[in-house]
């Protein structure tokens, strides 16, 4: 009659934790990761600050959206660790998407990488949701992809219909890739501890959009809207606008 | 002893109805793909991440026949795909849309489309699913947004039913949307006509019919491959460029000259009623597509497809022969199928707008 009772303890302890899964808190995330747009040192405010880049032309900006997909950390053993389901849409508007946190082992840890956009493999594998529902509306519908990079503003620079700036920057293969890989060391290494939250605050400095590869004048290129040569070059400006300016252990 | 037992088989019971009552269970009937004997495999499993069931099929049909997806309510998908034209626009070289406008290119026949990895005629669609984007949204076709859609909907307590039927959440959201439509428009198949029989040994070709196959293996099969009558690529038929529309075809979606007038070899099943032809509905006939090919190809294109560099030498009888043979790859079961019917369908006389 032993078996009957380790079955009968067995049951009773798998009961008690289905209910106690039920009954317990979220654990807390260990990692938080927060984008803070800025133009030149300025904040960025949407349509009614300006600025002036550095080819003396002054603009403003009036939609920013962009998604980071596919981050994660680096061990000092160089291994990767990955956030899993890794597709966040930053939107300037919403300040709830501008950070995002998860899970990840302790560990030692010495960089953080990401995708500017979304990987190519979810760019031609049909109907997707949450980040990536169309419905957010960073989806081309005629040439299928998404929109990885979106921003609009004005310019008396710009000599389009109403002085337009429009920055809708995709296309996920070949020579018209605009994925670019953000990598970004955490400077001294730092040990993620299970108990506290460590958040990295990344500067993303939009004015590097006119000239950090390229020189990009907004009198010249006020509009992209198609993949290309000229989307390429504008992803690869602002792949150098991401920089780490602080980390807080909380 | 006895109570420990009790008590066990008392836990068990409680954990068991537990895990029933959180997981309800969600019956799906499951539907396959047919592929018929000899036919290439599809090219890319488009129900891999999207399981076909009664349900979903059932949910997409509903859809693709609801003028509700439309901002008037004017433009269901079977207004520019009727079945009785094999889910083309019968008899027009372009389609109406919203606002009295019309559509660019002329509306393809929809069949066998689990075989095709890009849609529309420059191939600027990757997959099935996300195909309804362009016409829900385009302002010359359905004229409406997303959200538009998915709020006419939500309303509706047919639809509640239906999406709870198909996907274990029941969540009404554009994933579903899509996933559902695309089962229905997957599952149009076409394997039935007078071809198809002859194939299998159900029938026999008329002596016409049997030189004008001859024709077609000598011609055109390169480009319209048989079973499915295309090989899917992009290619240049010598077609002079539309002046008015100037649809530079495939190079608009890779950005590439070497691309400059390819357009998506279409399937030539069911053309006997898929007409006018060509991606701008030039042409009002078989007998002017096989005029093209044997006397008016564009030959100064330099990227004219190297299988019509040579001009094609079809004779008037065999012109004829052509078209017979052409006339037997008319799928009637796919045309009349009530599977693909409307619900409640009422035949009425085609709609010549
Ligand atoms: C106003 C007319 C119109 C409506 C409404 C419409 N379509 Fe179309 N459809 C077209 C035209 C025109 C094309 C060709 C587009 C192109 O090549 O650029 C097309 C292409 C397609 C294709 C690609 C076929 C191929 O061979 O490449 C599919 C699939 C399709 N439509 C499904 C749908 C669905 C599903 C709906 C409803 C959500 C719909 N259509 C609504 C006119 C329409
Ligand atoms: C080099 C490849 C090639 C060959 C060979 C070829 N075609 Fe085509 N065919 C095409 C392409 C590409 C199109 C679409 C062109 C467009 O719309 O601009 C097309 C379109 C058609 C259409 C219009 C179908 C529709 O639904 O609009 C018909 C009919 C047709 N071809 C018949 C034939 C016949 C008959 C032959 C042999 C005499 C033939 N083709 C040989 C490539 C080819």
């Amino acid at each position: 009659m032993k078996m009957p009772s380790v079955f009968c303890w067995l049951f009773f302890l798998t009961s008690c934790r289905i209910a106690g899964a039920q009954v317990n808190k979220q654990p807390q995330p260990d990692i938080k990761v927060t984008f803070v747009n800025i133009i030149n040192k300025l904040p960025l405010v949407l349509d009614s600050a300006k600025y002036i880049n550095c080819f003396k032309e002054t603009f403003t900006i009036s939609r920013l959206n962009y998604y980071i997909s596919n981050v994660s950390l680096q061990t000092t053993g160089k291994k990767t660790i990955p956030e899993l389901n890794s597709y966040h849409l930053i939107n300037e508007e919403d300040t709830a998407s501008k950070s995002f946190s998860f899970f990840i082992s302790p560990n030692q840890y010495t960089s953080l990488s990401f995708l500017i956009g979304v990987d190519s493999l979810k760019n031609v594998s049909g109907a997707q949701t949450g980040a990536l529902d169309p419905l957010n509306g960073m989806f081309w519908t005629w040439n299928t992809g998404y929109i990885m990079f979106k921003m609009e503003g004005n310019s008396p620079s710009s000599s389009v219909v109403n002085n337009k700036i429009e920055y809708h920057i995709g296309g996920f293969s070949g020579a018209n890739n605009v994925l670019r890989k953000v990598h970004l060391n955490l400077n001294d290494t730092f040990f993620i501890h299970q108990e506290k939250i460590t958040e990295i605050i990344i500067k993303v400095d939009l004015d590097k959009i006119w000239n950090a590869q390229h020189d990009l004048k907004i009198m010249k290129t006020p509009v992209c809207t198609t993949p290309g040569v000229l989307a390429a070059g504008i992803a690869d400006n602002y792949s150098k606008a991401f920089e780490i300016i602080k980390i807080i252990h909380q | 002893m006895k109570i420990k037992i009790i008590i066990s088989l008392l836990v068990f019971v409680i954990t068991a109805t537990a895990f029933i009552y959180n997981k309800p269970p969600h019956k799906l009937t499951y539907l396959k793909l047919v592929i018929p004997k000899g036919w290439p495999k599809p090219s890319n499993d488009i129900f891999l991440a999207n399981p076909l069931t009664e349900e979903g099929f059932v949910l997409g049909r509903k859809l693709f026949y609801d003028g509700r997806l439309s901002k008037d309510g004017n433009f269901p998908c079977a207004g520019c795909h009727q079945q009785f034209a094999a889910f083309a626009t019968y008899a027009h070289d372009f389609s109406h849309g919203f606002n009295n406008s019309f559509t660019k290119r002329n509306a393809p026949a929809l069949f066998n489309l689990a075989w095709m990895k890009e849609m529309h005629w420059d191939g600027g669609i990757n997959h099935l699913e996300v195909q309804p984007l362009s016409p829900i949204t385009g302002t010359n076709e359905m004229a409406e947004t997303l959200p538009g859609v998915l709020a006419k909907i939500k309303e509706d307590t047919a639809y509640q039913r239906l999406f709870k039927a198909a996907f274990s959440d029941g969540i009404i959201n554009s994933q579903h949307l899509l996933k559902a439509l695309a089962q229905f428009t997957g599952s149009i198949q076409s394997y039935n006509s007078k071809y198809d029989k002859v194939k299998r040994g159900e029938d026999s070709f008329t002596v016409s019919e049997a030189a004008g196959y001859k024709v077609f293996l000598a011609n055109c099969n390169g480009c319209h491959k048989e079973p499915l009558f295309t090989d899917n690529t992009f290619r240049n038929n010598g077609l002079p460029l539309n002046e008015q529309l100037k649809d530079m075809g495939r190079m608009g979606i890779t950005g590439n000259p070497a691309d400059s007038l390819k357009f998506k070899v279409p399937s030539l099943r069911n053309c006997s009623i898929t007409f006018p032809y060509m991606h701008d509905g030039r042409f009002l006939s078989i007998g002017n597509v096989i005029n093209h090919y044997r006397t008016d190809i564009d030959t100064t294109q330099k990227i004219l497809d190297e299988l019509l560099k040579k001009r094609l030498i079809i004779s008037n009888q065999e012109k004829l022969d052509l078209t017979n043979f052409l006339t037997a790859l008319k799928d009637e079961q796919m045309l009349r199928d009530p599977r693909y019917q409307e619900p409640n369908y009422i035949y009425r006389s085609p709609d010549i707008h």
